[in-house]
């Protein structure tokens, strides 16, 4: 953040007493840019939504009676290999977006139950993505010295990882490790999938990070700060975190869907979650095998994660544009 | 045991592996069901002259050196071309496909009075693919190459368990093999396995009675092997023939070209017909587009045959339309396995609770699962109805338990079961293989146990692994996928591994002095017939036990191109007869 109108929040002008002129912290200036764009507008509803769905898709199947776990034979097709019985995927006003080769089970509970999991798994891994890069980015930009070289190094081993063999070679290890530890074998995915996403997620953000203390450490108000005595502790998080903010949540949002698409690219070559729990991942992988003979299985779960994806990517977009205008598409 | 460990890796691994097909190595139906009735007929006088092609997915084969095969499909084709052995099976669909004949031998052996020793007479006329004659030295030479285990790994290794040698401490043979040179007791080999001065008769002395050694010998582990030729490891790639044909290219990867062996004496061999000049294997082919070059059957596809099963979403197109262009060129009948999950009776010593286990059991929504129709029908035992002899309903399902069991389950009949056994149910751990199938699979027995009221939890494990944790006591939980299917055609390759104390697959963990004596006298009778009563009768006890669900009697489909004869489904090795088809000229 290079502007001349970025003021750090601890040098904020006072709020305004009364009168015409007011004036607008960083964080509502940017808001205003935000909720002029429509497209961001729309896209952020849209998520509002798909995670008010997903938090309340128990009440929702049972409001519709339908229930992601219990088989329905009577809606397969034995003669024809278990595939679903009628057109669109066996769709019919039970299953209202027809049902699951080979056992039945009814598609949009499935939905809806697959988007807790794989939200919550690629939320809590942006979590811990965000908390881990940011810290270890900003000790490594304003320590310098020998820790920014250890740090530098790791994050180059880390970023030159083939991280998907990796996460394949590591899965049954770990798992099983993770289960010792007296985890049900089900969490056990969820926290190792967590795990990794994190372990291997941070180092793209403690690069960005770095470069960007690297650069606020040498501005004047981190001077001042230093020149008072400040203890190093409020200087990062008083003084420079707060100027981070953009590039953090910017990342964020656009990691977000990769890591919603990893774990199904994973569930596709078998490190998914656990049967019975369904995830969008294990469904793409598991219809991808039906896309001949049932295409319209296929396109569920593709439909969702394309909205989800697209819904994160407008808004991210969005947001960068907001905290940093002279970048954004806007001021053209 | 380890030895018989890995025997049961290799076929419980052919089920694992072929569970996104529906089964991955064809199988036999003894059809009494009219399934065979689908089939292109039995065996017929074919005509001679054309090229067969083969199409596989596979980069190559799993191994050509006939010490090392074990899996059926393999069997049935290199049996068919160069590989004799004493005694095989006739060509034939439905149950006289499974009946025994002799080979390379003049009759299918004599055994002494209880069945420790067998003698085979080779024929006049047997030679190698250079022109020389097969000797009882080629034939012991071959079986000595078993005991190799350290350079002739994957293959069975019933040589070593049943010949008489003694066993060194750690429970391996004393004798090591051709290629071992100090410490290695040859001479203990040379005892159980005796030649006659003339070369011509072969006698094997065995360590126990087995009433059944003359099927066992119809592994090409017990096949001819010029020892001059021997080239260890690598005999794999350079196989040295006794049939109608040899190798005259074999590129891994790409493909096999099998040509006619000009010094096979027809003579000699009254088993093979060798219609065709030619076979050709294409290796690496992709599953779909083997599907659709024989659905399309364009004049250059016509006499192509596929090894494995077809794609599970093909079945429908060429099954069940009743399209005309596919009419006897198909087959769709007993695979040789059944499917089950094995009870750990050491985690479940309550017969109440298996037995409410089983009862619960909703098989339909596992043959769903499966693939319904064309996965197969609901096993009522651990032997099939392709053992004719062995095979009798169990009457599980009946009233063994007190009540009727549907094929959806009995989930009342489960909780008076487990009211009875005066104990709560414990909760329980299904263990499987990662797979796509399989995982429906486990979704299917966690709610048909919810619905009786058992909480199972569901424990994927890594392919790779599975069998490795499921056979350590330390790791293996209550329940447990498995599958097996028969070595040869005699329940005595089912139900004393699968529920034997010596046997190399008892997953239930069955310790069971009683059963266990049983199965030991029943090893011993020479009569097939009244061995196969003693295997009913087992097989029923297996069942009031509940050691083990059972599943599934699988099936396996195949359909090959319009100019090929003699396509059906041959049942000792639940595969096409390769040996005997030919193309329509």
């Amino acid at each position: 953040m290079s502007t001349d109108t970025t003021v750090p929040p601890a040098a904020a002008p006072p709020p305004s007493v009364s009168g015409a002129v007011t004036g607008l912290s960083l964080r509502q200036l940017a808001w205003r840019r935000l909720k002029r764009d429509k497209a961001a507008m729309f896209a952020m509803w849209l998520l509002v939504a798909i995670f008010l769905t997903a938090l309340l898709a128990p009440l929702i199947t049972n409001l519709l009676g339908v229930n992601p776990y219990d088989f329905d034979l009577t809606s397969l097709d034995p003669a024809q290999g278990s595939l679903p019985a009628g057109p669109w995927g066996g769709a019919s006003l039970d299953h209202p977006l027809g049902v699951e080769p080979l056992t039945g089970r009814d598609l949009l509970s499935r939905l809806l139950f697959g988007a807790r999991v794989s939200l919550f798994i690629a939320c809590t891994a942006v979590i811990m993505i965000a908390i881990i890069g940011t810290t270890i980015g900003i000790i490594a930009g304003y320590k310098g010295g020998w820790l920014d070289t250890v740090i530098g190094r790791t994050t180059d081993l880390l970023l030159a990882f083939p991280f998907i063999l990796a996460i394949l070679a590591l899965s049954p290890v770990l798992t099983q490790r993770l289960q010792a530890m007296g985890l049900s074998p089900e969490s056990s995915r969820v926290v190792y999938l967590v795990l990794v996403f994190a372990f291997f997620g941070w180092p793209y953000l403690a690069r960005l990070i770095r470069g960007q203390v690297l650069s606020l450490r040498e501005r004047e108000f981190v001077e001042a700060a230093v020149a008072n005595g400040a203890p190093t502790r409020r200087i990062l998080f008083r003084e420079v975190l707060p100027n981070l903010w953009a590039p953090i949540i910017v990342y964020v949002t656009i990691s977000l869907p990769t890591l919603i698409a990893t774990e199904a690219a994973l569930a596709y070559l078998g490190v998914g979650i656990v049967e019975p729990t369904p995830s969008w991942g294990k469904m793409l992988a598991d219809s991808v095998r039906y896309f001949a003979v049932v295409p319209t299985y296929l396109f569920i779960p593709g439909t969702a994660l394309f909205i989800v994806v697209y819904a994160f990517n407008v808004f991210g977009d969005a947001v960068r544009d907001a905290l940093d205008p002279r970048t954004g598409r806007n001021v053209r | 045991m380890g030895k018989a460990i890995n025997r049961g890796l290799r076929l419980a691994a052919v089920v694992s592996a072929g569970a996104l097909a529906l089964a991955a190595c064809g199988g036999g139906s003894s059809s009494s069901e009219g399934s065979a009735a689908a089939s292109g007929g039995g065996s017929a006088e074919g005509a001679s002259g054309g090229t067969i092609t083969m199409l596989t997915n596979a980069e190559q084969w799993q191994h050509v050196d006939p010490q090392r095969m074990y899996t059926g499909a393999d069997i049935a084709f290199f049996s068919g071309y160069t590989t004799r052995t004493l005694t095989q099976y006739a060509y034939a669909a439905g149950e006289a496909g499974t009946e025994l004949i002799a080979d390379m031998a003049t009759d299918t052996g004599t055994a002494n009075e209880d069945a420790t020793s067998w003698s085979f007479t080779l024929r006049d006329g047997v030679s190698f693919e250079d022109g020389t004659a097969i000797t009882c030295a080629d034939v012991k030479y071959g079986v000595s190459r078993t005991f190799a285990q350290d350079v002739i790994t994957d293959g069975p290794t019933y040589a070593i368990s049943y010949l008489d040698i003694a066993k060194a401490e750690d429970g391996s043979s004393v004798y090591k093999g051709p290629y071992a040179t100090d410490g290695n007791d040859a001479a203990a080999f040379d005892a159980a396995v005796q030649c006659s001065e003339d070369g011509k008769t072969i006698t094997f002395n065995l360590n126990r009675s087995v009433a059944d050694f003359n099927y066992t010998v119809t592994l090409p582990a017990f096949s001819p092997v010029p020892a001059a030729k021997d080239t260890g490891e690598s005999y794999d790639d350079a196989v040295v023939s006794s049939g109608p044909y040899k190798i005259s290219e074999y590129t891994k990867g790409q493909k096999m070209t099998l040509v006619r062996n000009e010094n096979w004496d027809k003579a000699s061999d009254d088993y093979r017909p060798a219609y065709p000049d030619q076979i050709v294997v294409e290796f690496a082919q992709d599953p779909a587009a083997m599907d659709q070059r024989i659905i399309a059957d364009a004049p250059e596809d016509q006499a192509t045959v596929e090894y494995g099963n077809m794609q599970p979403e093909n079945l429908a197109t060429v099954f069940t339309a009743n399209d005309p262009r596919f009419e006897g060129r198909t087959y769709n009948g007993y695979d040789p396995y059944v499917r089950y999950t094995a009870i750990n009776t050491s985690l479940l010593p309550n017969v109440k609770h298996r037995q409410a286990i089983v009862a619960a059991m909703n098989n339909a929504q596992y043959i769903a699962a499966r693939g319904g129709d064309f996965a197969g029908e609901r096993a009522d035992g651990i032997v099939k109805p392709n053992l004719p002899l062995d095979y009798a309903p169990s009457g599980i399902w009946d009233d063994m338990y007190g009540d009727v069991i549907p094929a959806e389950g009995n989930p009342e009949l489960a909780k008076k079961l487990i009211e009875e056994s005066g104990e709560p149910m414990p909760d329980l751990t299904y263990q499987f293989p990662n797979n796509p199938v399989d995982e429906k699979i486990a979704a299917a027995i966690q709610s048909s146990m919810a619905a009786a009221g058992i909480n199972v939890t569901l424990e994927p494990i890594e392919p790779g692994q599975y069998y490795g944790i499921v056979f350590d006591p330390e790791q293996a939980k209550e329940l447990m996928r498995s599958g097996w299917g028969p070595d040869w055609l005699n329940a005595s390759t089912v139900i004393p591994e699968l529920l034997g104390q010596t046997g190399g697959f008892n997953l239930s963990q069955v310790q069971d002095d009683a059963y266990e004596a049983k199965i030991q006298d029943a090893l011993k009778i020479l009569d097939r017939t009244e061995q196969g009563k003693a295997w009913q009768e087992l097989n029923k006890e297996a069942m009031q036990n509940a050691w083990v669900i059972p599943h599934l009697f699988g099936k396996a489909q195949a359909f090959w191109g319009s100019k090929i004869g003699n396509g059906f489904l041959w049942d000792a090795y639940g595969s096409l007869a390769f040996g005997d088809l030919y193309v329509e000229q």
